[in-house]
């Protein structure tokens, strides 16, 4: 394809992570792409354990937009009560003298007003360049208080938001205990943040959960997805980690390994029958489940036979044109392009941003590693300063790349219409995705997408998404 | 009353100055915000966008995305390389705003901004809004201060056209469609032959600042923030404020009070009495014919826990027409205008609330479970935090609620007092509905 109007980079995911780890295709000015800051990320991984208050040492306005949009949505829909978000509240004079001192009386507050298991400190722009020395502070609360005190340097301009994952995630090893007494038939799901599954409907992980108890093992927890400070703390007596997404869960997996010898199960995301088989296999054998496993598959490939059927017919001869890179996400893009090609199908990837890329290399690599390297186009759009206008062109953009194929389908976002069949991988009744209830959502939608392949955009969403 | 200086330890309501100057930026139409910060600052702008009903194919947001190399170095050649790239944009004004860390570390945002006027085709206004600087009501007061300074022109400009009013701050304002509130506002003034040359901000043509020295009367809707911009128009331009000290108008007392001053000042004494006999007619007539649970409302003990500008004016509505009994005022804010003006409405009412000023999250939960009122006019935060107080009622009024609402609904005046009511009713009618059954159907 050569449409350099259009065409930002087309080759293969090897070539584009060769490109990116040169330092080219990254945009940094604009903020079509501006994914939350280091703080932000760092706030949900720890919003995922009860009964743990944030004393985040910064102005208001970083406070009242991580409790909004993790505190509330915790409340809203994955069934947590509210609990608190504090800060500092620091203002000119804490910036020019320090602020040290009011962080120490805040952690005492916090610990005396909401009896919180576990009290982390995050440091923001503000107290990150002023140098509050946010870990020492922590150290001389937790000789004061009844809960546990840790801290993370999270001011947004130190990391990027993948950095604010991974460091949350290094700190709370400090609440772990040696491994001792191995739990055995026990594993813990790393990776998870923000807080427990939604309440009313049913997500990845609880696929997970139910897959491992089909086998006969059982969770210790998920981290952080609604874990407590005891599952943490005994976490690394575990008999093994498994992660619920190979990307989120790979750093805390590898340091455990390394601090407390926790063997990790390096799979990639259960998309799929084959990658189903081999995420419950990961986990059966080193648990000597294998047995139980391979029947608990053949059940539910039995189960399934009739959407492996759709999905083949549906998949087979075709290009698959795979865009949900921006969400449900990147690595998730790569998998579903794995499990297209399963199918028989010939995936493409579409706008695999290189900012992400950047981010996720050592996932990436991994996956090409195990033979992943599909074929992704990046169009001009992605890089368009301004939301709507990368919006807007990008929609063109993609309607030419479907254009060019044969027997195309377009697997991604509801933003885009390229006039081929079409899923819309985001509805919340699409999930899971994952595992074996995966297979039949997933033929669901692809049989929909067959059947409604000729029905046109509306003129209300044509007005609205791209403005003509 | 309580005194929450002393506290250590926030949980927040409010958001920073940054959110609030991005706020009042994104009310003016067509123009680029850039703020020039990390990438986190930039969910603050998305979220003011949201706040001003800004359109994504008009008005744009852009961000410097500051990383640690920037904090070390200074981000002023990230700033103006951002500036000389949003040329492609085409937009008539670009608002800079600044985050903590460019602030702290030195970046003469203002200097960079002066620099790049020659070399681009729209206007630079920079605002130093850092979020350390305070609240977002704070953030709101400084974005008009430097709207006022930069985009208005000296007031020699000529005569003032008669019954031309300046409407200050009707984004600070915690109906989450407050929209509403500033559309019957308007309508209001339209009515009584006045006519609006700017609001600040909303909907705001670049072109109307340089109408701002010419008005005759500014109205600030808001007691949160916007007094110390009518103060400067006051000071600069000779622009008088008026209903400077009334509430709001919601309810009957402070409706017919904002009215009938508006009607004075306007010389239109009569209209503004229409406006209010038929108003009122119109109020009692819908809730005779509709229906008002009265069984709800009489001698409830009540709580309030919202922002000075929907808070205070509230207060009366409740108790007055609604035979509320106020037994406690949470403000999210507190400044000292709004101060006096709630202290001086519990004195007239004969009402002796616990009153809450600058309340956090802490503070109003623990001054709710002491008062334990039967119901709480408030938001979504409140519906969650009182779970496990015995609160039977939580009237989701101001932001965040958790519903969504595509039109806007109007707190002011009289239909919007029947808004209140409606939103009372279906909210106390919802705590009745059954969660369960209590056998299956056959069918």
């Amino acid at each position: 394809m050569r449409d350099d109007a259009r065409i930002a980079f087309h080759g293969t995911l090897q070539q584009l992570v060769a490109k990116v780890e040169r330092g080219e295709m990254v945009p940094k000015l604009q903020a079509s792409h501006a994914p939350p800051c280091k703080f932000w990320t760092a706030f949900q991984v720890i919003n995922g354990i009860r009964h743990m208050v944030p004393v985040i040492h910064g102005p208001k306005g970083c406070t009242y937009s991580v409790a909004s949009a993790y505190k509330m949505r915790g409340c809203e829909y994955r069934g947590v009560p509210l609990e608190p978000t504090t800060c500092t509240a620091q203002n000119e004079t804490d910036v020019v003298y320090g602020g040290e001192g009011k962080l120490l009386e805040a952690v005492k507050e916090a610990d005396q007003r909401y009896r919180p298991d576990l009290i982390v400190i995050l440091s923001c722009c503000c107290s990150g360049i002023t140098g509050d020395d946010v870990e020492t502070v922590a150290q001389t609360a937790a000789r004061e208080v009844n809960a546990r005190v840790l801290a993370i340097r999270s001011e947004g301009f130190g990391g990027d938001f993948r950095s604010g994952y991974e460091d949350a995630f290094k700190v709370l090893m400090g609440l772990m205990e040696p491994r001792r007494e191995v739990m055995k038939g026990t594993i813990n799901i790393i990776g998870a943040r923000e807080g427990p599954t939604y309440t009313e409907w049913v997500q990845d992980l609880n696929e997970l959960e139910r897959l491992v108890q089909a086998i006969g093992a059982r969770v210790n927890g998920v981290l952080c997805g609604g874990c407590t400070v005891e599952q943490i703390r005994k976490a690394p007596s575990a008999e093994m980690n498994a992660s619920w997404c190979y990307d989120w869960g790979q750093k805390l997996g590898d340091l455990m390994e390394q601090r407390f010898g926790l063997p990790y199960a390096r799979t990639g995301q259960p998309y799929g029958p084959a990658a189903t088989e081999e995420w419950i296999m990961g986990v059966a054998t080193p648990l000597g489940l294998a047995e139980q496993a391979r029947e608990v598959i053949r059940h539910e490939l039995a189960a399934v036979s009739g959407e492996l059927d759709t999905l083949r017919r549906s998949f087979d001869g075709r290009t698959a044109l795979i865009e949900i890179s921006e969400f449900p996400g990147p690595i998730r893009a790569l998998s579903l392009a794995s499990m297209a090609e399963e199918f028989g199908a010939h995936p493409v990837v579409i706008n695999l941003h290189p900012y992400t890329v950047r981010e996720r290399l050592p996932s990436i690599k991994f996956l090409l590693e195990r033979g992943q390297n599909p074929e992704v186009i990046l169009t001009r759009g992605i890089f368009a300063l301004g939301s709507f206008n990368a919006s807007a062109s990008t929609q063109e953009d993609v309607a030419v790349i479907a254009a060019e194929y044969e027997r195309a389908i377009y697997i991604g976002s509801p933003l885009r219409q390229p006039g081929v069949p079409q899923v819309n991988m985001t509805t919340i009744t699409g999930y899971p995705q994952y595992g074996y209830q995966g297979i039949r959502n997933m033929a669901g939608l692809i049989e929909s997408s067959m059947q409604h392949a000729g029905r046109p955009r509306s003129r209300l969403f044509r007005k609205v998404l791209y403005g003509d | 009353m309580i005194n929450t200086a002393s506290q250590k330890c926030h949980d927040p309501y409010l958001r920073c100055a940054l959110y609030g100057a991005a706020q009042t930026a994104l009310g003016v139409n067509g123009c680029c915000v850039l703020s020039h910060s990390p990438q986190g600052c930039f969910q603050l702008v998305d979220a003011a966008f949201g706040w001003q009903n800004a359109d994504y194919t008009e008005t744009l947001t852009l961000c410097t995305k500051l990383c640690e190399d920037e904090i070390v170095h200074g981000g002023e050649d990230v700033l103006a390389r951002t500036i000389l790239e949003a040329q492609e944009l085409h937009a008539p004004i670009m608002f800079v705003i600044t985050a903590c860390g460019p602030e702290i570390v030195g970046d003469d945002i203002v200097a960079v901004c002066e620099d790049m006027r020659s070399q681009v085709s729209f206007q630079i206004v920079p605002m130093l809004c850092a979020g350390f600087r305070g609240d977002q009501n704070r953030g709101i007061d400084i974005a008009l201060d430097a709207m006022l300074k930069q985009l208005v022109a000296s007031g020699d400009g000529g005569r003032r056209p008669p019954r031309s009013v300046c409407l200050v701050a009707p984004h600070a304002n915690a109906n989450p469609t407050w929209m509403g509130d500033l559309n019957w506002v308007k309508t209001v003034l339209a009515q009584m032959g006045a006519t609006v040359l700017v609001t600040l901000t909303h909907d705001t043509a670049l072109a109307d600042f340089r109408k701002v020295p010419l008005v005759e009367g500014c109205l600030v809707l808001s007691h949160d923030a916007g007094q110390a911009a009518a103060d400067e128009l006051a000071g600069c331009y000779g622009i008088e404020q008026w209903c400077r000290g009334l509430p709001l108008p919601v309810g009957f007392t402070n409706t017919r009070a904002w009215l009938s001053e508006l009607g004075q000042r306007l010389g239109a004494e009569d209209v503004a009495q229409g406006m209010i006999a038929r108003g009122e007619a119109m109020v009692v007539e819908t809730c005779r014919r509709k229906g008002l649970e009265q069984s709800a409302m009489h001698r409830a003990p009540a709580a309030i826990v919202a922002d000075a500008t929907v808070g205070i004016p509230l207060l009366r509505f409740i108790a007055e027409d609604l035979e509320m009994i106020p037994e406690l005022v949470c403000l999210r804010s507190g400044q000292a205008p709004a101060r006096a003006m709630l202290e001086s409405e519990v004195a007239d009412l004969g009402l002796h609330p616990k009153v809450v000023f600058d309340a956090d999250v802490y503070q109003s939960k623990m001054a709710l479970a002491e008062v334990k009122p039967e119901m709480v006019l408030g938001s979504n935060v409140e519906r969650h935090a009182v779970e496990a107080l015995g609160i039977p009622f939580v009237f989701q009024l101001v932001n965040p609620i958790s519903r969504w609402r595509m039109i806007d609904r109007e707190y002011f005046g009289y239909r919007g007092m029947l808004n209140l009511i409606e939103d009372i009713q279906n909210d106390w009618l919802n705590r009745y509905r059954s969660k369960h059954r209590r056998y299956k159907a056959r069918w």
